[in-house]
């Protein structure tokens, strides 16, 4: 076997291994609470990945896939944005609100330019913190963590005055007409054409993006940092803000996709509680080693998780926060399988060093 | 419209009390070069861990040590799996809250049930300042220093020793030398690992203790997620400090001034200024602030990179 084959078997094994642990942790812990595992892990299962209800998943995993992508971006400079979830709040307030008043322009045209927007709104939000890491030097994590708050309160503060729909008891826009909702698909599921912009669309935009143009190169490059970057002529100011940009301009869209394809209004649940997209996200794009091609393969396998703890909260009663415990497992476990892959990448070099002499 | 200002100050001196504490504990562990974003978790399960162990057996103070036991815990996993296994510490930090958040909703309605409302379970007593008799009644400022909670004079304290460790003595040094490149440090024969180790517990339970005064000392109950963000906010104020302890200090209070603002304004129930909007102003105070004085600051140059001890 090749080393890359060996590598490759080495992750895929110590990947499933990882998934596997956490889902024994899990067990144990739906034991210790009194409730059957094999049942609650059945309806885990069932919910996130029977064939019927894989179209939820699909719908479920666009926001992540949108929100990792773009992720997957910044991360390689190694600009941590971790300000998905504010990002997307933003995207899915305009959206919603411009949709509303150009409800007349018809749909084709209306919505390529409510999607694009969205993401604008979104990349404007990340362009505080991209100033402040770029100019300032400030630590962008934290940045993006507040501007996250700021985002939701503003958001929170729309939708309880100005842009509160009047006849509503919640604190939510009016529905947007139904020439401006995406189309679905797939006729009798709600698989919209969001999903095939997120699946089909940009997914191999971002790899190509990435594996393919000299823009990606360029954020690897800052990635390995800043010195190595300088001596290769980057400009480092202009890539830290390009990277907050599209990062910040995916979960944008990611916000106004999942209004307009699947809420109809804005509402400050747009993102789970237990699980929110812009936080998943991050996960996701570092699981998927920052690769488009397995991010879209992980954000189906977590919407699955997220759809399947509900339905195993709905079916059995194992309360709503195992979702968070067994999507912060597969994280860790998952980590530690990186640790792991590491030592045994080594091994398998060290051997084969070994042989040659 | 009427605003007593010795008022404000007095408040603002014990909303400090909790992103003080949390904020002194990472800063002497950023200064060794770890990021922990866990900080966050660890005064959610502070909170919860200090409420359960009031409502169970009804004593404060038991409760507060059952919560900073809490914490270190928490922090000693964060340990294990950044320093001795070398783990990418964001991704560790941001998992472990996730964690966090689960763990404190799922064991609160595993052990209330799943309707908790109308009346949440609360305790009767909440913690108690301390009473200092006759110094409390000094003009001007007796009143605004005396009479607060023992944790506010006890982060004040540690925030000041915090100092002195970093600036003045020998283990500051060597903390200091880590934190800037913990190669070299190790082949000083300076223990980076040890070190780290001691500082994470350290700070678990600082954190753990800092987050009981949310469930414990403000209000009487706990809340899914009640923490809101006050260990991400205690991480901005230390780069606001330059990671200088004294400067926390400044910090702290100042940020915790604009809450204390905010939180009178919502008690006047001011039309013109919304709820959401009042509850934004700590936040983008932060980062006006930031902005404003944030040029060229630098933090440690070993902060937040996995170091793998080479044998």
């Amino acid at each position: 076997m090749s080393i890359e084959r060996q590598v490759n078997l080495v992750r895929a094994l110590l990947a499933l291994s990882s998934i596997g642990l956490a889902f024994i942790f899990c067990t144990m812990l739906i034991t210790l609470s009194g409730k059957n595992p094999g049942e609650a892990l059945f309806w885990l299962f069932y919910g996130g990945f029977s064939p019927a209800l894989i179209p939820e998943t699909f719908v479920r995993a666009t926001p992540l896939l949108l929100v990792s992508l773009g992720l997957s971006v910044a991360f390689s400079a190694k600009i941590w944005n971790i300000g998905a979830e504010g990002q997307l709040y933003i995207g899915g307030i305009v959206a919603a609100t411009l949709a509303l008043y150009i409800s007349g322009v018809p749909s084709p045209i209306a919505l390529p330019v409510l999607i694009v927007v969205s993401g604008i709104a979104g990349a404007l939000w990340a362009l505080i913190p991209a100033i402040l890491r770029a100019i300032y030097g400030i630590n962008e994590v934290i940045t993006t963590l507040i501007f996250n708050y700021i985002a939701i309160y503003f958001v929170s503060y729309l939708l309880n005055g100005p842009l509160r729909d009047p006849v509503s008891l919640f604190p939510e826009t009016t529905t947007i007409p139904d020439n401006m909702w995406l189309p679905t698909v797939v006729p009798g599921t709600r698989l919209h054409f969001g999903v095939v912009l997120a699946f089909l669309i940009m997914t191999p935009i971002m790899w190509f993006l990435l594996k393919r143009t000299a823009l990606g190169l360029k954020l690897e490059i800052l990635g390995s940092g800043e010195k190595t970057a300088k001596y290769a002529g980057i400009e480092s100011v202009r890539m830290i803000i390009i990277a907050m940009l599209v990062s910040g301009f995916m979960a944008g869209m990611a916000g106004g996709v999942e209004v307009l394809g699947i809420q109809h209004k804005m509402r400050l649940e747009i993102s789970p509680p237990t699980s929110p997209y812009g936080y998943t996200g991050i996960a996701v794009a570092l699981l998927g080693y920052l690769n488009p091609l397995l991010i879209a393969a992980t954000s189906f396998f977590l919407g699955g998780i997220m759809n399947g703890s509900t339905t195993m909260h709905r079916m059995v009663g194992v309360p709503v926060g195992m979702a968070g415990i067994i999507q912060a497992l597969i994280i860790l476990f998952i980590l530690l399988g990186y640790f792991l892959e590491e030592k045994l990448i080594h091994r398998i070099i060290g051997g084969l060093r070994k042989v040659e002499h | 419209m009427s605003i007593d200002i010795s008022g404000l100050i007095f408040s603002a001196i014990s909303l400090m009390t909790p992103v003080l504490l949390a904020g002194i504990a990472e800063l002497l562990v950023e200064r060794s070069g770890v990021l922990n974003l866990g900080v966050e978790g660890a005064m959610l399960i502070g909170a919860f861990a200090a409420f359960m162990g009031a409502y169970y057996y009804g004593d404060l103070g038991l409760a507060s040590f059952i919560a900073a036991l809490s914490g270190m815990v928490f922090c000693a996993l964060f340990a294990i799996l950044t320093v001795s296994l070398a783990l990418n510490q964001m991704v560790t930090g941001l998992a472990m809250n996730l964690l966090a958040i689960g763990i404190t909703s799922y064991l609160y309605r595993a052990s209330f049930g799943w309707y908790v409302s109308p009346i949440p379970p609360h305790i009767k007593e909440t913690l108690k300042p301390i009473d200092l008799g006759a110094l409390s009644e000094m003009p001007v400022v007796g009143k605004l220093i005396f009479g607060h909670l023992p944790h506010t004079y006890f982060a004040i304290i540690l925030a000041i020793f915090g100092w002195w460790l970093i600036s003045k003595t020998g283990i500051g040094l060597k903390i200091r030398a880590m934190g800037e490149d913990p190669q070299v440090a190790d082949s000083l024969g300076i223990n980076v690992n040890l070190t780290r180790y001691t500082l994470l517990l350290a700070e678990g339970a600082i954190a753990g203790l800092a987050g009981s005064l949310l469930s414990i000392g403000y209000y009487n109950m706990f809340l899914d997620n009640m923490t809101q963000g006050r260990g991400y906010v205690a991480i901005a104020l230390v780069i606001l400090a330059r990671w200088n302890p004294m400067l926390l200090i400044a910090a702290s209070f100042f940020f915790s001034m604009v809450d204390a603002l905010q939180l009178r304004i919502q008690a006047l129930g001011l039309t013109y200024i919304p709820p959401q909007l009042a509850l934004m102003l700590p936040y983008l105070f932060t980062i006006i602030v930031l902005l404003a004085l944030g040029r060229k600051v630098r933090g440690p140059a070993a902060l937040a990179r996995s170091y793998k001890r080479q044998r």
